[in-house]
């Protein structure tokens, strides 16, 4: 499992640029399963299982990852951005990127500290003050590499490190997409669809339209959510924690959850031994937000890993967190088959 | 030599200042291949070249050969790290940085950010240092076997080419003057020269060139070459107070520095066709040079600057080309100086 999550987190794939990505999972799931793609980009996939289920089953990953595009070239040959999805400037300032579609090496930079006055330095920068610098010397040289629109990547390696931890970008939510596949090549014990969405990071676009097709009674979301979890941050602010597995929440800032499903969530848990955690804090949105409100309504659930760092070129994971994830993933789709 | 190769494995060494084994031990094995009396004293990387005569000035041509960094100053809570910097860091770019913990071995670590859902009210500013903590993904009882307060902490980037001969890492500062000191040496190698020199990669200058000053005293230099960065040019500064990069060294001109020795590198690089360009400082320069010029009974000092954009940051970008120019007008002024 954590070869394919190195693969998928290193592929570049922002909102609206998941190609890369779509082949890597056809690749992982050809001969396994009945696929297509939409009009958007989803990867719509039918698995068959052992058993035909009650109740028609989605579990849901999207595909794509924030990032930045490139908006204008400038004379000296440098190239300003803006973000894809939510991006932080203080993440993007001072980080060496992947250019255009030959992925030039490139570095975002800045005005020298020593140039700074007192008060500059203690202000956070703004996007609009931020740049691409690729080595081009002027702006004509710079355009026979890029162009107005072009994907500009974070250059992130995967890293596994400390006791059980993994670092790359992307992580949001290729673990998802990563765990969707795994599944999907598992022999399943009841029939589902699983779609890899496009764009959610864009306001869940893709699992508009992917729910929309599939028409799923149930849903299961495979995602990332934000652990605060570190120095200076305490009580119900960390939101959630490395160590106490899956996160199945209540509320968000897109989704009531149903909430026999968060019962049903617990209960396996329980029975089973998984490590299971809700979040202490309304916060965040997820594709779930898409599907819940879906044609006449989807009964939709979240299963999240706990992650440092949201949406910058260090996304932090426990790979214990992860394997609780899959294991309550597993058991969602096993008990509400017949709900 | 190849250039590339050379300050690739420069500035990928780590040497945060005070602690510059691994790159002061890499820049000693260039050293090596030119001369066999060259060696590390008290964290300065010292070589001889020539005997010294009473008919040839002794030149000193010097590079620092330490970079910014962290300092670890607690191993805290869950094994988060509090830190302190060593030189002059950028705190707006830490958040979520990679970074290699020179611990009892090297461990890689991330520096917290706090999601922005949870900036509170605190948006737009960046923390003081001592706010910040590295995620070392370690218990505090597993990182304490490891990591203790003192150990340093860099930028866990590498050396990449980009277009039109530019390169970034972390350390280009000074890790550039020092490859441009190896391509003189290498141009040299077959020269007959006339003075004596000592090639000086220096110890902890990023806190106040204090390498310098302890080995200017050994050295006892009659001149002396403060081989730098200096800032290039990049949007928002103005463009008369930088470098341009590909533009050739930046040779400096200050009333703390000596005019002979100024002038006697712009006429040596106008002769010989190497571009360059001038830095006018009005003062102390910010360099090692501002040691030699007051070591003992005082040294003719000057300055040659290598242009660099995004100074102390892990994505410092300068032209291979000036440094090989840099090397070049090094090369030729030893050639000269007698």
């Amino acid at each position: 499992m954590f070869e394919k999550l190195k693969d998928l987190c290193i592929l570049n794939g922002a909102s609206g640029d998941e190609k890369n990505v779509r082949d890597y999972i056809i690749k992982c799931i050809d001969g396994n399963a009945e696929y297509h793609t939409d009009n958007l980009g989803n990867l719509i996939v039918f698995k068959r299982g052992r058993k035909t289920p009650k109740n028609k089953i989605m579990l849901a990953a999207h595909m794509d990852e924030v990032g930045l595009i490139a908006t204008s070239v400038r004379s000296d040959g440098t190239v300003t951005v803006d973000e894809i999805g939510g991006v932080s400037p203080s993440v993007v300032i001072g980080r060496q990127v992947n250019v255009g579609k030959d992925g030039l090496s490139g570095v975002v930079g800045s005005r020298a500290v020593h140039k700074l006055s007192a008060d500059e330095r203690k202000k956070a920068p703004e996007m609009s003050g931020l740049y691409v610098d690729f080595g081009a010397a002027d702006r004509e040289e710079a355009l026979k590499y890029i162009s107005p629109g072009d994907y500009i990547y974070f250059s992130s390696e995967y890293t596994e490190y400390g006791e059980g931890y993994v670092r790359c970008k992307a992580i949001d939510d290729r673990y998802g997409c990563c765990a969707l596949i795994e599944m999907i090549n598992s022999e399943p014990e009841y029939d589902a669809y699983y779609v890899f969405t496009v764009q959610e990071e864009l306001g869940c676009r893709g699992a508009k339209t992917a729910a929309f097709a599939v028409k799923p009674d149930i849903a299961v979301v495979m995602e990332t959510t934000t652990a605060s979890d570190i120095p200076g941050v305490s009580g119900n602010k960390r939101v959630c924690e490395f160590g106490k597995g899956a996160v199945v929440s209540y509320m968000d800032r897109s989704t009531m959850y149903d909430r026999e499903l968060y019962k049903i969530a617990f209960e396996a848990a329980a029975e089973k031994g998984i490590p299971c955690q809700t979040k202490t804090l309304i916060a965040g949105g997820n594709d779930s937000g898409a599907i819940h409100v879906s044609g006449s309504g989807v009964r939709t659930i979240a299963v999240s890993a706990p992650c440092r760092y949201l949406h910058s070129p260090s996304c932090v994971v426990k790979k214990s967190d992860l394997e609780a994830c899959y294991k309550m993933a597993q058991e969602l789709l096993s008990r509400t088959a017949q709900l | 030599m190849d250039i590339n190769i050379c300050l690739k494995e420069l500035s990928e060494a780590e040497g945060v200042s005070g602690a510059e084994d691994a790159a002061a031990q890499t820049a000693l094995e260039y050293l090596k291949q030119y001369t066999s009396d060259c060696f590390i004293k008290n964290g300065n990387v010292i070589a001889n070249f020539g005997s010294r005569n009473c008919e040839a000035p002794h030149v000193l041509i010097d590079a620092h050969i330490d970079q910014v960094g962290l300092i670890v100053t607690y191993v805290g809570e869950d094994g988060f790290l509090n830190v302190g910097n060593v030189g002059g860091i950028d705190r707006r770019l830490l958040p979520g940085q990679h970074v290699i913990i020179h611990g009892r071995k090297d461990i890689p670590g991330t520096v917290c950010s706090v999601p922005p859902h949870l900036s509170g009210g605190k948006k737009g500013e960046v923390p003081e240092i001592d706010k910040f903590t590295i995620d070392t993904g370690l218990s505090q009882q597993k990182a304490s076997e490891i990591i203790a307060p003192g150990d340093r902490i860099s930028f866990d980037v590498k050396y990449r080419e980009m277009l039109g001969g530019r390169v970034t890492c972390k350390a280009l500062d000074d890790r550039s003057g020092a490859a441009s000191i190896i391509y003189a040496l290498e141009l040299l190698k077959n020269e007959k020269i006339k003075c004596s020199f000592t090639v000086l990669f220096s110890t902890q200058e990023e806190l106040g060139e204090r390498g310098a000053k302890i080995a200017a005293y050994d050295i006892d230099p009659d001149i002396a070459l403060a081989v730098d960065v200096s800032f290039g040019y990049t949007d928002g500064e103005s463009e008369y107070e930088c470098g341009k990069l590909g533009k050739g060294p930046m040779i400096g001109i200050s009333p703390s520095l000596s005019g002979e020795i100024s002038r006697s590198l712009i006429s040596i690089a106008e002769k010989c066709g190497i571009p360059y360009q001038t830095e006018v400082m009005n003062g102390l320069t910010s360099t090692n040079a501002d040691q030699f010029s007051v070591n003992r009974c005082g040294c003719k000092a000057c300055t040659v600057s290598i242009p660099l954009r995004y100074m102390h940051t892990p994505v410092e970008v300068i032209d291979i080309q000036d440094v090989k120019n840099t090397g070049k007008l090094i090369a030729e002024y030893i050639k000269e100086a007698y």
